[in-house]
C-alpha cells in the first residue's frame, strides 16, 4: 500500500503568501479528515496527492512536462515537413508552428537547464506522412498541449505562470488554425478545459503521439 | 531513454525525507510517502477547479427579427429621402426635443454605404406622421436596442406593452377626441419627464414622435404624450387632446417597465 | 465626432501584407482600427471631435480600497468584465446590423456567444460589486465587413495581451484557473477572426501581455465606450393634453 508523502509547514515564504493559504486549507482538511496522530505518521489509502502549493521545484516539474509537450510538437511537425507530403495552407501551417514550436523548446530547456529533461523517442506513424491524418492529429496536439498547459497554470508560481502564459495563448491559436484547416470549429466552447497530467497523456496516446 | 531521470527521483525522496525530519515551528504535520520505483505518469497536481460557472453559450436566434433601435442625435442633420447627399432634404433633425432632452431616432433596416460615408434609414417625428428618411450615420451616437412596444388600440381604449412575445403591462386609455384624435401609425418614445409640476399630467409623461395632425400651430409642436391625470374618472374615453393618457398609478407602472426609444403603435 | 474618412490607413496590416486601403477603400473606419494599432507606439493620444470625451475613466472599477487579497481579484474580474462586455455588445450589435455574410457571420454569431458568456458568468461570481454595462457607439464599425473584421482582429488580440498580464496577479487559484480558460478562448478567436482577415493566425512564438493602463488608453482612444444620452427631463410636459 502506498503512503503519502504531504510535507504541510505552518509557515509560508514570504513570498506566495496567498497560495500558502491555500497549502494551510489542505493541510487543515487533511487534519480534520484523516485519522492522525501529531507530529506523527498519517497512514491511510489517501489518494496520491502532490503538495501542490506553487514552488520552485513544482515549477520544475511543470516545465518539464511542458517541455515534453513542445519536444513532441516540435519533433511532429519536423517529422511531418520532412515527408514533404503537405502543401498549400496545411504546409505553411507546419512550417509557422514548428518554428513556433521550437522556439517554445529551447525557451523551457533553458529556463530548466540542467534539469531539462531529454526527450523520448517519438514514434509517429503516418500521422507525420498521411495529410489528412496530419491534419487531425495536429487538432488533437494542439488541443491537447493547450489543455495541459491551462491544466498546470494554476499551479506555477508568479513568475513561471508568466511564461508560460506567453506561450499557452499561442498554442491556442494554432489549435484553432488547425481546427479551420480541418474543417472544423475553431474554438468549439465558450472556456477551454483544463487537462490533468493524466488526461493529456492519455489525450496524446489516443492520437498515436506518445506512447508507452 | 526514460522520461523520468532517476537522479531527480531519488533527489525528491530525499528532500522529502530531509524535510520531514525537520523541525518545525509549531506542529508540524507529515505523511510520508514512497513513491514507487516505476515514476507515476500522474505526478502533477491536479488542475484547480475554475471559480466561474459557465453556463451553455446562447447564440442569438438565427432569423428572430433583430430587436428595435434607437440612437441619440449627437450632431444636427439634414434627413433626405435617398441616401446621398444630393437627395431631396425631407427635414432638419436637431440635437434637443422641445423639452430640452437629447433628441433621439428610431433607426431602421440597413445601413447604407454611398461614395465613402454611411447612412442609415431613420423614423422622424414628423408630420405625416411615421415618415422616415436618411442621414449620415455620424450624425448619430450608439445604437440602443429595446425589447419591448407598446401597442394602443383607439376602438377598445387599451395600451398593451409587449416584452419580446410577452404581454408585461396592459391598461385602459383615454385618447383624444374625435376632433383632436390621437394619430394613427408608427411612432416611438423619445423622452421621459419626471419631478414637474402639472397635476393635469400625473406623475410621468412620456413623450412621443407621434404628432397631432391638427394641432399643427400647438407650442412646442403639438407631439402626443403618454402620461398620467388628474381626471382619472374620464378613462377610458375620447377626451384629450391628442395625448394617451391613463391613471396615475398605471403610468408608474408602465415607468418601470417601458424604456425611452420604445416603438409605439396606435391603431 | 471627427470626420473619418479623410485620414488615410497606409500602414499594412502584415508585412507585405494587403494594406488597410485595399481592403477598406473608404476608409470610413481606418482611423478607429487605426489608432488600436499604433497605440503602443504613440502612447496616450488626445481625445479628437466635438462631444467625444473620454470615458473610460467613468468605468475604470475603483482601486482596490484596500490591497486585499479579495479586493485586488474583484477589481481584476471587473476589468474582465468590462472587456466582456465591450466584446459582447460590439458582436451582438454586429450580428444585428446584418453587414457581415458568410464565414464572417458565422464567426460573430459564435464568438458573439461566447463573449456574452463570459460576461453572464463573471456577472455572475461578482454579484452586486459588478459594473453595469456602459453604453457603447461603434461608429459604424458594425455596419460593415471590413471595418468590423480589422477591429474584431484587433479586439481579440487586445483581450488575450489584457488577461495575460493579469493572470500573475490573480491571488485566487480557482479564480486564475478561471481566466486562463478564457485567455486560451481568446486566443482562439483571435487565431480564427485573423485566418478570415487573410492574416497569420499565430504571428509570433510568444503573445506579449499588455498592461492595464495600455489597454485602457486604446479602448479610450476608440471612442466605443460613451456617456448614455440623457433622454429624462424635469420640464413641464407641453404636449397636446
Amino acid at each position: 500500500m502506498e503512503v503519502t508523502v504531504e510535507v504541510l509547514a505552518r509557515n509560508p515564504d514570504a513570498g506566495e503568501p496567498a497560495r500558502h493559504t491555500r497549502a494551510e486549507a489542505l493541510e487543515r482538511a487533511v487534519v480534520a479528515g484523516g485519522a492522525l496522530l501529531a507530529g506523527g505518521v498519517l497512514i491511510t489509502g489517501l489518494p496520491r496527492l502532490a503538495n501542490s502549493a506553487p514552488s520552485a521545484k513544482q515549477d520544475a516539474e511543470i516545465l518539464n512536462f511542458a517541455l515534453l509537450i513542445e519536444q513532441l510538437q516540435a519533433a511532429f511537425y519536423a517529422e511531418s515537413l520532412a515527408h514533404g507530403s503537405l502543401r498549400g495552407r496545411r504546409r505553411q501551417f507546419a512550417q509557422v508552428v514548428a518554428g513556433h514550436e521550437r522556439a517554445h523548446r529551447k525557451f523551457l530547456e533553458s529556463a530548466l537547464g540542467s534539469k531539462a529533461h531529454r526527450p523520448p523517442r517519438f514514434r509517429f506513424g503516418e500521422t507525420t506522412s498521411d495529410p489528412a491524418k496530419f491534419g487531425a492529429a495536429a487538432v488533437a496536439l494542439e488541443d491537447t498541449a493547450l489543455a495541459a498547459y491551462n491544466g498546470q497554470g494554476p499551479n506555477l508560481t508568479a513568475s513561471a505562470l508568466g511564461a508560460a502564459a506567453r506561450i499557452v495563448s499561442v498554442e491556442a491559436r494554432h489549435a484553432a488554425w488547425a481546427r479551420v484547416l480541418a474543417g472544423q470549429i475553431p474554438a468549439p466552447l465558450a472556456v477551454d478545459r483544463p487537462d490533468s497530467e493524466g488526461e493529456a497523456r492519455a489525450s496524446l496516446k489516443r492520437s498515436g503521439l506518445l506512447n508507452g | 531513454m526514460t522520461i523520468a531521470v532517476p537522479e531527480h527521483h531519488e533527489l525528491r525522496r530525499a528532500a522529502l525525507t530531509a524535510a520531514a525530519l525537520v523541525a518545525c515551528a509549531g506542529v508540524c504535520v507529515t505523511v510520508v510517502s514512497v513513491l514507487s520505483s516505476n515514476r507515476s505518469h500522474t505526478s502533477l497536481p491536479p488542475p484547480a477547479r475554475s471559480a466561474l460557472a459557465f453556463a451553455h453559450p446562447t447564440p442569438l436566434a438565427s432569423g428572430a427579427r433583430s430587436p428595435a433601435r434607437w440612437a441619440p442625435v449627437r450632431a444636427a442633420a439634414t434627413a433626405r429621402r435617398a441616401p446621398h447627399p444630393g437627395a431631396l432634404p425631407v427635414a432638419r433633425i436637431g440635437t434637443r426635443t422641445p423639452e430640452s432632452t437629447r433628441n433621439i431616432v428610431q433607426v431602421l433596416g440597413r445601413t447604407r454605404r454611398r461614395a465613402g460615408r454611411l447612412w442609415v434609414r431613420v423614423r422622424l417625428a414628423i408630420v405625416p406622421n411615421g415618415a422616415t428618411a436618411w442621414i449620415p450615420r455620424r450624425a448619430l451616437g450608439g445604437y440602443v436596442f429595446v425589447r419591448t412596444r407598446l401597442i394602443v388600440d383607439r376602438r377598445h381604449l387599451q395600451a398593451v406593452l409587449f416584452h419580446g412575445r410577452h404581454v408585461v403591462f396592459r391598461a385602459r386609455v383615454g385618447i383624444g377626441k374625435p376632433a383632436w384624435p390621437t394619430p394613427r401609425g408608427v411612432f416611438y418614445v423619445r423622452n421621459r419627464l419626471t419631478r414637474y409640476r402639472s397635476p393635469a399630467y400625473g406623475p410621468i409623461a412620456f413623450g412621443t414622435s407621434a404628432r397631432s395632425a391638427m394641432l399643427t400651430d400647438w407650442p412646442a409642436g403639438g407631439y402626443v404624450g403618454i402620461h398620467g391625470t388628474d381626471h382619472p374618472e374620464l378613462l377610458p374615453g375620447r377626451v384629450s387632446h391628442g395625448c394617451i393618457r391613463m391613471a396615475n398609478r398605471d403610468i408608474l407602472r408602465l415607468g418601470r417597465l417601458m424604456p425611452v426609444g420604445t416603438p409605439l403603435t396606435v391603431r | 465626432m471627427a470626420d473619418r474618412t479623410s485620414r488615410p490607413c497606409a500602414s499594412p496590416l502584415v508585412p507585405g501584407g494587403p494594406t488597410l486601403d485595399q481592403i477598406d477603400p473608404s476608409g470610413a473606419m481606418c482611423e478607429a482600427v487605426d489608432r488600436i494599432e499604433r497605440t503602443t507606439r504613440v502612447g496616450l493620444l488626445k481625445r479628437a471631435g466635438a462631444g467625444a470625451t473620454v470615458l473610460f475613466g467613468a468605468w475604470r472599477t475603483p482601486a482596490a480600497a484596500a490591497a486585499t487579497t479579495q479586493n485586488q481579484d474583484r477589481a481584476i474580474l471587473n476589468y474582465a468584465l468590462l472587456l466582456e462586455y465591450l466584446q459582447a455588445s460590439f458582436y451582438t450589435e454586429a450580428e444585428r446590423m446584418r453587414a457581415l455574410k458568410g464565414a464572417l457571420a458565422r464567426q460573430a454569431h459564435v464568438v458573439g456567444a461566447h463573449e456574452r458568456s463570459h460576461v453572464r458568468s463573471l456577472r455572475a461570481v461578482l454579484g452586486r460589486a459588478a459594473i453595469a454595462r456602459p453604453r457603447f457607439d461603434y461608429r459604424g464599425v458594425t455596419e460593415d465587413a471590413s471595418a468590423f473584421r480589422d477591429t474584431a482582429v484587433a479586439f481579440e488580440d487586445l483581450a488575450v495581451a489584457a488577461y495575460k498580464a493579469q493572470a500573475p496577479r490573480v491571488q485566487s487559484k480557482s479564480l486564475l484557473a478561471a481566466l486562463l480558460a478564457i485567455h486560451s478562448v481568446e486566443a482562439r478567436h483571435a487565431a480564427w477572426i485573423r485566418y478570415l482577415a487573410g492574416r497569420l493566425p499565430a504571428p509570433d512564438a510568444f503573445d506579449d501581455p499588455m498592461p492595464r493602463r495600455r489597454v485602457e488608453a486604446i479602448v479610450d482612444d476608440t471612442g466605443f465606450i460613451v456617456a448614455p444620452a440623457s433622454t429624462s427631463g424635469k420640464r413641464s410636459p407641453r404636449f397636446t393634453g
